[in-house]
């Protein structure tokens, strides 16, 4: 086993924990944090496979923004100290049969596929070859859903606004 | 990158545009000014619908991402006959005290919501028709909370985004299994094999695609969001957002999934046969006629697999006809319900008892919407079954057409209680006599229209037809 086998399965193993940890944990701070190392594993194997950009995204969105911004709301609405309630016994019963059944289904199939390499993978990622991509119009070019996330946000941002509007009519108080 | 490439995408620039430019309207208006809005909204979206109906070229843009022809751009005009008629029904609900600022936030919500189903129609890229759905989504359940001060309608717009983030979560995954074992995104260059892996990565796609349109077992959202959503919303829900996830499920098993045949061939027939039974079965014991409403939209859509499984250039001409009378037997049910809801507050069964004494007019709208949806010659809905049950027997199904003519009639019954409700059942305190809006009375007018013409009309049908055959 090389070392860059070693590096992969100690991170895969350092993922696998932490997210187990994140799904089970009783409190829901503590979730989060188990949350935040996942994440960051996530963005070591990025680094492994050269993946810069993408490798930096996932650390300063994921790691850096969304799990500051899950925290944040936790400690705005809810109690910390509170422990999730323990779920019925024939519940934990019937997912884990569900949730293993369909790992091992899964892993059977993944294992079981010969991966045949593409031709592209295995080429840098630059700067300057992600920006042409993502401004590019022809084949492999990614400006039009790049555009269409932009109309996702903008709506996203106008359904923010109307969960988030004042409710009462004038004169209700 | 031509001007004439741009062109190609004609729906989507003019509700884009219709976003902006109501945007900025709204700005103008003050609150009193509401009314404005609401017209403004409609005009634009009228002329919307209108340029859809010009004469566009067919062909694919943005190397490929994007690909239009003149089935998809009808599939996209019958969605915005849809929603036009939704935006007249909505006037005068948006009007109630309790939406007073918050009108055009409304239109902007659907006009983006349909973006994204054009979008998703037009999809030649896995990552399209992804962000498509996703805006198809992610607008309505802001929408289904518009009511903030019913828990309720709080609940259903949790609920439907939580479980639309799992179903999406299931189909990215079904669609990271395709794409590992062909290498590629375009739909014009993935070649499938029949491979474990890819059957996996289908029945996860098909899962994710599936819960949007409530089949069976993926459906266990869909009463509760139907019943807590501003009616408007779940006619929404019911008819667009559900009609273009069929339309996009219809076009790339045709295309895209065809080698794949056999296998999508037995994951629809089992799904159909429980979505129709477990549909009607349900639809039998619910009250509340939103609830009603929204298990019978489960039944229909099992019939709609159906047209699906044959996976030939009829089936899909059946399936466009049948979400077309769909859509204006649907809404027509809806509308009367609304406007009951915004006259009387009222949504349960039992307080349609003797609502042909004081409302004929609406009563009548309802039946006919009723037998439209149930099948009874001669209304369109009759003929939607017949060629849906036609497609069928001519793929050689014949144990799934006798199920599924079985459910055709138990779905008789349920449909004939309301009917049984409105003209025979004799009640102390009827709905009194009331006089709906212009709007809602235009829509219901469009869609009683729409119910008969269709049915009576038969170039519709060979003109659908006339369209999948030359395309595929």
């Amino acid at each position: 086993m090389g070392t860059s086998a070693i590096i992969f399965y100690t991170i895969a193993a350092i993922m696998i924990v932490f997210s187990l940890l994140a799904v089970t944990a009783r409190k829901i701070l503590r979730a989060a944090v188990y949350l935040l190392f996942a994440l960051g594993g996530t963005a070591a194997i990025y680094f492994m496979m050269n993946y810069f950009f993408l490798a930096a995204v996932q650390l300063i969105v994921y790691a850096g923004g969304i799990v500051v911004l899950i925290i944040f709301s936790i400690l705005l609405t809810s109690h910390i100290e509170e422990k999730m309630q323990k779920p019925d016994t024939w519940k934990i019963i019937l997912t884990s049969i569900l949730g293993f059944g369909g790992t091992a289904l899964c892993l059977f199939v993944i294992t079981n596929h010969l991966f045949v390499a593409h031709p592209a993978t295995g080429a840098e990622a630059t700067m300057a070859t992600i920006g042409e991509k993502l401004l590019g119009y022809g084949e492999g070019g990614y400006v039009l859903p790049f555009e269409v996330i932009s109309i996702l946000l903008l709506a996203a941002m106008i359904g923010a606004i109307v969960v988030a509007k004042r409710n009462k009519p004038k004169g209700n108080g | 990158m031509t001007v004439q490439e741009l062109l190609l995408m004609r729906h989507e620039w003019a509700l884009i545009a219709g976003v902006l430019i109501l945007l900025v309207l709204e700005l103008n208006f003050s609150e009193e000014q509401k009314s404005k809005s609401i017209i403004s909204a409609v005009v634009i979206f009228t002329i919307i619908t209108l340029l859809g109906f010009l004469p566009a070229e067919s062909g694919s843009t943005f190397g490929g991402m994007y690909v239009t022809d003149p089935v998809r751009l009808l599939m996209k005009n019958i969605l915005n006959l849809g929603v036009l008629i939704i935006f007249l029904q909505a006037g005068s609900w948006l009007q109630t005290k309790n939406n007073y600022n918050r009108v055009t936030e409304f239109y902007l919500l659907m006009l983006s919501s349909v973006i994204g189903a054009n979008f998703m129609i037009s999809a030649g890229h896995f990552l399209m028709f992804y962000l498509g759905l996703e805006l198809l989504t992610i607008p309505i359940t802001a929408a289904a909370s518009y009511d903030q001060y019913k828990s309720k309608s709080a609940e259903a717009g949790i609920k439907l985004i939580l479980s639309s983030a799992f179903s999406s979560a299931i189909l990215l995954f079904g669609l990271s299994m395709l794409y590992g074992s062909t290498g590629e995104m375009y739909f014009s260059e993935v070649r499938f094999s029949n491979d474990l892996i890819q059957v996996l990565g289908f029945v996860f796609f098909f899962s994710g695609l599936g819960f949007k349109i409530s089949i069976v077992p993926f459906h266990l959202w869909t009463a509760d969001v139907y019943e807590g959503s501003p009616t408007n919303v779940t006619s929404y829900l019911s008819v667009v957002s559900k009609g273009a996830a069929i339309f996009v499920l219809v076009l790339l098993l045709i295309n895209l999934f065809e080698p794949l045949r056999l296998v999508w061939q037995q994951v629809i027939y089992g799904t159909a046969i429980f979505t129709m039974t477990i549909g009607n079965l349900f639809a039998i014991r619910q009250q509340n006629l939103k609830r009603f409403l929204a298990f019978s939209s489960i039944a229909q859509a099992g019939f709609i697999l159906l047209g699906v499984i044959g996976g030939s250039a009829l089936g899909m001409a059946t399936v466009i006809y049948f979400v077309l009378v769909y859509v204006f037997s649907n809404l027509a049910a809806f509308g009367v319900v609304i406007a009951i809801e915004q006259y009387a507050g009222k949504v349960n069964m039992a307080d349609y008892n003797g609502l042909y004494k004081t409302n004929p007019r609406l009563s009548l709208v309802m039946m006919l919407a009723l037998f439209s949806l149930a099948g009874i010659p001669p209304l369109a809905g009759f003929f939607g079954k017949f060629f849906l049950f036609t497609a069928v027997a001519a793929s050689g199904f014949y144990i799934l057409l006798f199920i599924a003519v079985l459910n055709a009639v138990i779905s008789l019954y349920y449909y004939l209680l309301v009917v049984k409700a409105m003209f025979i059942s004799k009640s102390e305190s009827p709905v009194p006599y009331f006089q709906s809006d212009y709007p809602t009375r235009i829509a219901l007018s469009a869609c009683v229209i729409g119910i008969i013409v269709i049915g009576f009309y038969s170039p519709v049908f060979e003109y659908i037809k006339q369209l999948c055959l030359i395309s595929f």
